[in-house]
C-alpha cells in the first residue's frame, strides 16, 4: 500500500512497500497489457458472432448495414485517431516531466471522448426515431426481418460495449490528468499516463475494426453519408 | 492503514488486529483466508443440495420433490459448485496465500486489486444467491427487480431454454459474469506477480510446481473468461431486448451459444485441476524425501495442458450437430490432453521410488488423488473417443467422469493442500488420527457415490433426470448411500481442521514437514511482511536426498 | 464382467461395444499397474520407526520420460483411429434408408412417415432396413438417444439434424431425451418398435384413424380441436367467460384492442391470435393468460379452427357441447369413473394436473382433504363443500399463489355431476 501521508510535496514515484519503483512500473505495464488481452478476447466473441451471422445471412446484413450513416462513423474514426495521437503525445510529455503539457493533452483527449459519445448519441437517436431499437413496436413486429434483429442487436451490443469502454477510458485518463495537476509526473514516474494511454489506444483500435465491419463492408450508401 | 504504523514483524493473523483491519486488508494471506471461508460456505450449501437430490433419486418415482424443484436443485448445485466454489477454489485461497510466499515476495503485484477481486466475488455471490432463492411474499420487491424465480437451466444456461424459462436467468447469468470478472483480475494479478516479483535466484526452472500450475491456471483465467463474459452478456441482451443471437425464433443460432460457452467452460476445468496437480507435486516429494521426478516435464505438461485445453472445447458438442469433420478434428485434439496428463501421473509415482515415505494425512490425500485421477483420466479416454462418446454423451457416465476430475481432482487436491499447509496458515497442528479417519470416509464415500454412476452411464441412464426407469434403481440406491458417507467425510475432515485452528494448543514449528520450499523458511504463521529479509535462492526447490552421480540424466 | 451396456440391437452396436471394452481393459490395466506401483513403493519404501532413511536424489530420466510420452501417444492414436472409423460408419447414409421425420417438443416426440402416418411417443421401423431420422425441435434443444442402437443426436430448433441406424433385432426399445429441456425432461420418453417388414407394412398403412378424421368437415374437425386443445376452457360459447372473448359471432366483428386500435376479426387475425396470443389483446381481457400455440398446431388445424369459428357466426347460436354420452353407459360407471370422464370433458385437465405438477391451477393430486391457504390468508380444508363451491363459483376462495383464472361452472354442471367429480378427486392420491 502506498503511503500518501507525506506525498504532498514528494515528487518521485509513490512508495510501494513490496517492490521497488522500476518493478512497480514494469508490473503495472504488464498488468495493463494482460488486461488489454482480456478486452480483445471480450470483443473477440462479438466479432466471431458477427462474422458467423454475416456469413449466414449475407444479404440481410448487407442491406441492414446500408442503414448506418457511414459519415458519422468516419467522423468518429477521425476523432478517435486524433485523440490517440494526443494521448501518445501526453505520454511523451509525462516522460519529460512536463506536467502542464500532460494536463492540456489529456484534456484534449478526454474532450475527443466526449465528442465521440455525442456523435454516437446522434446516431443512436436517428435509429431510435426510425424504430430500429430493441423492444420498440417495430422491432417486436413479426414482420421485422429476424436477421435485421441479429444485425442491429450485434450493432448495439458492439458499439454500446465500445461506448462503455470509451467512458471507462475517459475515467482512467481523468485520474491520470488529476495527477498532472499536482505535478506528480517526472522522468522517474509517469505510469498512470502510460497505462491510461495504452487503454485509450485499445479503445481506438477496437473502433478501427468496428467501423469498417459495421459501416463499410458491403455497399454503403455513399451519397447519404449522414443517413436520411 | 499506513504500514509504518504497525509492527511488520508480528504474525499476520494478529497484526494489525481488529475486524476492520481484516475487511480492508490488502495482505494476500488474509485475503486468501477470507476467500477460503467464503468458498467453504458455498461448498456446504451446494453439497447439501446434492444430498437432497441424491435422497430424491434413491427411489424411482417422485418422492418428496417436484420435478421443477429438482431442476432448480441441480442448477443450484452446479452453479454454486462451479462458479462460487471450485473456480476460485484453489487459486484464490491457497494460491493467494502461497504464491508470494513460495517465490519470496512480500505480496502480490497489485494488493488493492486483489482485495477488489475478493469484493467483486462477494457481490457476484450475493447476486447468485438472491437469484436462486424461491420467490417469497415478504420479498416481493425482488420480483419487480427481475428475480422471478430460481434458475432451472442447469449451470450451462443453454439457449434457447435459458431464454424461454420464466426464471431469473438474466440475474444468474449476470452473477456468473461478475464472478468471471473477479477471476480475470485474480489471474492477471498472479501472472504479473510470478513474472515480476520472484526473489533473487528464483529462476523459472527453480519455481515450485505449484507456482507452475498456478501460472498455467492464471493464463487460462485471463484468456478464457472474457469469452464466456461476452457470451453471458449476450444472453442477457437477448433476454431483455430480444436481439437475435442464440434464439432460433429470432434468427439466432443455439449451437453458437454452445461454442462460445464451451470455449471458456472447457478450459475452466483446467482452472480447477491444474493447481491441484501443483499441490500433489509439492506433497509427494516432501513425504518421499525425493526430488520431484522429471520436474521439467511436469512443468511443461502443465503448460501443454493449458494450451491444448483451449482447442478441445467442441468435444462437448459431438452430437450437437457440428460437422463430422469438426467432430473428428476435436476428438483427435482431445487425445492431445491425455498424453501430458499421463506424463504427470507417471512422474508422481516415480518420485516415490526408493523414497522414505511417511503416511501423513496430506500424503494420503495425494496418493488418493493419483488413484482418482487415473480413473478420471482413463474415463476421459472413453469420452474423447468419438464413436463411444456418442453413446455416453449426456449420460451418468459423463456426470461420474466430471466428478472424478473435479471432486476427485480439484477438491481432493484442495483437501490435501489444506492439510499440508495448515500448520503454516494457522501456526497450529491438527489431530492426525482424525485427519486420517476423515480421509477414509471421503475416499470410500466418493468412490461409492460415483462408481455406480459409471455403471448407470453404461446402462444408458441420461443425466438431469428427475425420475428414472426401474431398471436403474439399484445403482441409484448405492450412489445415494455413498453420497451421504462422502458428505459426512468432508464435514468431519473440515471440522477437524476448524477445531484445531480455533482450539488446538499444539503450536506448529516453522517447518514441520522438513520441506525445502521457501514458504517454510518463515515463521508459522508467517509475519505480515512474509519474510524479515528478502530470501536469496541458490538451488532448486526439490533437492531432497543424497546426490547420486550419473543418475540425474 | 463389466458389461452393462444395453442389448446390441443395431448393426454398429457390436463395434462400439468392442471399442468400449478395449478402452475399458486398457484403463483397468494401466490403473492397476500405476496404482499398484504406487502402493508397492509406498509399502516397500515406507519410513520405519519414524526416522527417515537416506534417499537417492534421482531427478528424472529422459529415457523413461520418452517411453511414457510415446507409449500413451501410440495407444491414443490407435483408439482415436477406431473412434473415428466407427463414427464414420455411424454417420454413413445408406441408399435405401427409411426416412422418418421426428419432431421434438416440450415434452413429447412426434413421428411423421412419408405415407402420412403420424404418431406420438412411439414409432415403428422394419428390421434390417437402414433408418434415417430427420429431426427438428419446435422449441428448445432436445436430444434423441436410442441406447440399444448406440446412437444419439441433438435436436435443434434452428436446423435439421439427421440420425442413422440399422436395427438388426426385432423388439421394443426405450428412447430418451438427453438434452435438458425443462420441467418434464425426464418424462420425455418414446418407444421404438422394431418389427418384421410385414408387420411394419400393416402398421404404416393402417390409416383408419386419419381416414375417420378426413371424413368430417373442417368445421367439425375444428370443433373437435376446440375441445381437445382446451380452447373451450376459456372461450365459452355462451358468453359466460370474463377472461376470454366468446367465439359466437366473433368472425367478421370489429374488435377494440387494448392498445386503443381496432381490428376486424378475419382469418389472419385469428391465425395470429392462435400463434401469438399477446400480439393483439381485445380490450377488457387480461394479457399473458393464453399460451402461444406456435409450433403446437399445424396449418390444417388452424384452418379447421377458423372454419369452426366462422360456422358460429353463420349458424344460429348453439351450445357446442360434445355429443351427449349414452345415458345407459354412464349409469353403469362408478361415480369416480364418471368424474374422471367429466374431468377430461369439462377440460379441468388443461389447468389441473393429476401428477402433482403445476399447470395453471393447483394439481388435483391429493387435493381432497388437503389443507391450504387461500388468498385472504385464511386456511381451509378441501372438503366436499369447498370443492363444490370452487367448481360452481370458482372466484370465491382461490388458493394462494394461483391466478383467479378459472371460469365458474354454475349452471353448467348438475349437482350429480359435481358429486361425481368430487368422488373422482378422492381417488387421485
Amino acid at each position: 500500500m502506498s503511503s500518501h501521508s507525506t506525498a504532498e510535496n514528494y515528487q518521485g514515484p509513490p512508495h510501494v512497500h513490496h517492490m521497488d519503483a522500476p518493478t512497480a512500473y514494469s508490473a503495472a505495464k504488464l498488468g495493463m497489457w494482460l488486461f488489454l488481452a482480456t478486452e480483445i478476447l471480450l470483443f473477440g466473441g462479438l466479432f466471431a458472432a458477427f462474422a458467423l451471422f454475416r456469413w449466414m445471412y449475407l444479404e440481410a446484413f448487407e442491406h441492414a448495414s446500408q442503414q448506418l450513416a457511414w459519415g458519422w462513423g468516419a467522423l468518429n474514426t477521425l476523432v478517435l485517431l486524433f485523440s490517440s495521437f494526443t494521448a501518445a503525445m501526453a505520454v511523451e510529455a509525462a516522460q519529460k516531466g512536463n506536467n502542464q503539457r500532460v494536463f492540456r493533452l489529456l484534456a484534449i483527449t478526454i474532450g475527443c471522448g466526449f465528442i465521440f459519445l455525442i456523435i454516437k448519441f446522434i446516431e443512436y437517436r436517428a435509429k431510435y426515431v426510425h424504430g430500429i431499437w430493441p423492444s420498440s413496436a417495430e422491432w417486436n413486429d413479426p414482420q421485422f426481418n429476424a436477421h435485421y434483429k441479429s444485425f442491429f442487436g450485434l450493432y448495439f451490443c458492439m458499439t454500446g460495449l465500445h461506448a462503455l469502454h470509451v467512458i471507462l477510458g475517459m475515467g482512467l485518463l481523468a485520474w491520470a490528468l488529476r495527477k498532472a495537476r499536482v505535478n506528480r509526473y517526472s522522468k522517474e514516474y509517469y505510469t498512470p499516463v502510460e497505462v491510461g494511454a495504452l487503454y485509450w489506444h485499445l479503445v481506438d483500435l477496437i473502433w478501427i475494426y468496428l467501423f469498417p465491419l459495421l459501416y463499410l463492408v458491403g455497399h454503403p450508401s455513399w451519397h447519404t453519408p449522414f443517413g436520411h | 492503514m499506513s504500514d509504518t504504523q504497525h509492527n511488520t514483524q508480528g504474525d499476520y493473523l494478529h497484526n494489525p488486529s481488529g475486524l476492520w483491519s481484516w475487511v480492508t486488508t490488502t495482505d494476500h494471506k488474509r485475503i486468501g483466508l477470507m476467500y477460503l471461508f467464503t468458498i467453504l460456505l458455498f461448498f456446504f450449501v451446494a453439497g447439501i443440495s446434492a444430498l437432497i437430490m441424491r435422497t430424491e433419486l434413491a427411489h424411482a418415482g417422485p418422492d418428496f420433490l417436484k420435478a421443477q424443484q429438482y431442476n432448480v436443485l441441480f442448477t443450484l448445485h452446479g452453479a454454486l459448485m462451479i462458479f462460487l466454489f471450485i473456480v476460485p477454489g484453489i487459486p484464490a485461497t491457497l494460491g493467494n496465500f502461497l504464491i508470494p510466499l513460495m517465490i519470496g515476495a512480500k505480496d502480490v503485484a497489485f494488493p488493492r486489486l486483489n482485495l477488489l477481486s475478493y469484493y467483486i466475488y462477494v457481490i457476484g455471490a450475493i447476486i447468485a444467491v438472491i437469484a436462486v432463492i424461491p420467490p417469497v411474499e415478504t420479498l416481493s420487491f425482488l420480483k419487480s427487480l427481475g428475480f422471478t424465480g430460481p434458475a432451472d437451466t442447469g449451470w450451462t444456461f443453454y439457449a434457447p431454454y435459458s431464454l424461454d424459462t420464466g426464471a431469473a436467468i438474466p440475474w444468474m447469468v449476470f452473477a456468473a459474469f461478475v464472478l468471471g470478472f473477479s477471476s480475470i483480475l485474480t489471474g492477471l494479478n498472479f501472472i504479473v506477480t510470478i513474472h515480476k516479483l520472484r526473489a533473487p535466484g528464483m529462476t523459472w526452472d527453480r519455481l515450485p510446481v505449484f507456482i507452475w500450475g498456478s501460472y498455467a491456471t492464471a493464463v487460462i483465467q485471463t484468456l478464457a473468461t472474457p469469452v464466456v463474459g461476452i457470451t453471458l452478456l449476450l444472453v442477457i441482451m437477448e433476454r431483455l431486448m430480444g436481439v437475435g443471437i442464440f434464439d432460433a425464433k429470432l434468427g439466432g443460432d443455439p449451437v453458437l451459444y454452445e461454442h462460445m460457452f464451451w470455449f471458456y467452460s472447457h478450459p475452466v476445468v483446467y482452472i480447477m485441476v491444474l493447481p491441484a496437480f501443483g499441490i500433489v507435486g509439492e506433497i509427494i516429494p516432501v513425504f518421499s524425501r525425493k526430488p520431484l521426478f522429471g520436474y521439467k516435464m511436469v512443468c511443461y505438461a502443465s503448460l501443454a495442458i493449458a494450451i491444448v485445453g483451449f482447442f478441445v472445447w467442441a468435444h462437448h458438442m459431438f452430437v450437437a450437430g457440428i460437422s463430422d469433420f469438426s467432430a473428428i478434428a476435436f476428438s483427435v485434439i482431445t487425445f492431445g490432453v491425455a498424453v501430458p496428463t499421463a506424463v504427470k501421473v507417471f512422474n508422481w509415482v516415480s518420485t516415490m521410488y526408493k523414497g522414505s515415505i511417511s503416511f501423513t494425512t496430506p500424503m494420503l490425500y495425494a496418493m488418493g488423488f493419483v488413484f482418482l485421477f487415473m480413473v478420471a483420466g482413463t474415463t476421459g479416454i472413453f469420452l474423447a473417443t468419438l464413436a463411444v462418446d456418442v453413446f455416453y454423451h449426456d449420460t451418468y457416465f459423463v456426470v461420474a467422469h466430471f466428478h472424478y476430475t473435479i471432486q476427485g481432482g480439484a477438491v481432493i487436491g484442495l483437501m490435501a493442500g489444506l492439510h499440508f499447509w495448515f500448520p503454516k496458515i494457522t501456526g497450529k497442528m491438527y489431530n492426525e488420527l482424525a485427519g486420517k479417519i476423515g480421509w477414509v470416509l471421503v475416499f470410500a464415500g466418493f468412490n461409492l457415490t460415483f462408481i455406480p454412476q459409471f455403471i448407470l452411464g453404461m446402462e444408458g441412464m441420461p443425466r438431469r433426470y428427475f425420475d428414472y426407469l426401474p431398471q436403474f434403481q439399484p445403482m441409484h440406491m448405492l450412489s445415494t448411500v455413498g453420497s451421504f458417507i462422502n458428505g459426512f467425510g468432508y464435514t468431519f475432515a473440515l471440522l477437524n481442521l476448524f477445531y484445531a485452528a480455533m482450539f488446538s494448543k499444539v503450536k506448529a514449528p516453522a517447518n514441520p514437514w522438513n520441506s525445502l520450499s521457501l514458504e517454510w523458511k518463515t515463521a508459522s504463521p508467517p509475519i505480515t511482511e512474509n519474510f524479515a529479509e528478502t530470501p536469496i535462492v541458490t538451488e532448486g526447490t526439490y533437492n531432497y536426498g543424497r546426490p547420486v552421480e550419473g543418475l540425474a540424466h | 464382467m463389466f458389461n452393462f451396456m444395453p442389448e446390441q440391437a443395431s448393426e454398429i452396436a457390436s463395434n462400439i461395444d468392442w471399442l468400449n471394452s478395449l478402452i475399458l481393459w486398457l484403463s483397468v490395466f494401466f490403473t492397476v499397474a500405476i496404482v499398484g506401483a504406487m502402493v508397492y513403493f509406498a509399502v516397500r519404501y515406507r519410513r520405519r520407526d519414524g526416522v527417515d532413511h537416506e534417499t537417492p536424489r534421482i531427478e528424472g530420466s529422459n529415457a523413461l520420460e520418452a517411453v511414457w510420452t510415446i507409449v500413451p501417444t501410440v495407444i491414443c492414436v490407435f483408439i482415436a483411429y477406431y473412434g473415428v472409423a466407427f463414427y464414420a460408419q455411424m454417420r454413413e447414409e445408406k441408399a435405401n434408408a427409411l426416412e422418418i421425420n421426428v419432431w421434438a417438443q416440450k415434452w413429447k416426440w412426434d413421428f411423421e412417415y412419408a405415407s402420412g402416418k403420424k404418431t406420438t411417443a412411439e414409432f415403428y421401423v422394419p428390421v434390417n432396413r437402414p433408418v434415417k431420422l430427420i429431426m427438428k425441435s419446435r422449441d428448445v434443444l432436445h436430444s434423441f438417444f436410442l441406447p440399444a442402437m448406440r446412437v444419439k443426436r441433438d435436436v435443434l430448433p434452428s436446423a435439421y439434424n439427421a440420425l442413422y441406424f440399422t436395427p438388426i433385432k426385432t423388439g421394443v426399445y426405450q428412447t430418451f431425451c438427453t438434452e435438458y429441456c425443462g420441467m418434464e425432461h425426464s418424462g420425455m420418453l418414446a418407444t421404438l418398435h422394431v418389427v418384421s417388414q410385414a408387420e411394419y407394412d400393416r402398421w404404416v398403412n393402417d390409416r383408419s384413424e386419419e381416414i375417420a378424421l378426413s371424413r368430417v368437415t373442417p368445421a367439425e374437425r375444428g370443433e373437435k380441436l376446440y375441445n381437445q386443445k382446451g380452447c373451450n376452457a376459456c372461450h365459452k360459447l355462451d358468453g359466460s367467460s370474463a377472461i376470454a372473448p366468446s367465439f359466437v359471432k366473433l368472425f367478421g366483428r370489429n374488435e377494440q384492442l387494448a392498445d386503443g386500435t381496432s381490428v376486424t376479426v378475419d382469418e389472419n387475425y385469428l391465425q395470429e391470435s392462435i400463434l401469438h396470443p399477446n400480439a393483439k389483446i381485445v380490450k377488457g381481457y387480461p394479457p399473458n393468460l393464453m399460451p402461444a400455440f406456435e409450433g403446437q398446431v399445424s396449418d390444417d388445424e388452424i384452418q379447421a379452427l377458423e372454419a369452426f369459428i366462422k360456422s358460429l357466426t353463420t349458424a344460429k347460436q348453439e351450445q357446442a357441447a360434445a355429443a351427449p354420452a349414452d345415458p345407459a353407459a354412464l349409469a353403469g360407471m362408478s361415480p369416480a369413473d364418471r368424474g374422471k370422464k367429466l374431468y377430461n370433458e369439462k377440460v379441468c385437465v388443461t389447468c389441473h394436473s393429476l401428477d402433482g405438477s403445476r399447470i395453471v391451477g393447483p394439481s388435483f393430486k391429493g387435493v381432497y382433504g388437503r389443507k391450504q391457504k387461500i388468498t385472504t390468508g385464511q386456511e381451509i380444508v378441501a372438503d366436499d363443500a369447498y370443492i363444490k363451491e370452487s367448481i360452481l363459483n370458482s372466484a370465491a376462495k382461490v388458493v394462494e399463489g394461483y391466478p383467479p383464472a378459472m371460469p365458474a361452472y354454475q349452471g353448467q354442471l348438475s349437482d350429480a355431476e359435481v358429486s361425481d367429480i368430487i368422488e373422482f378427486l378422492k381417488t387421485v392420491k
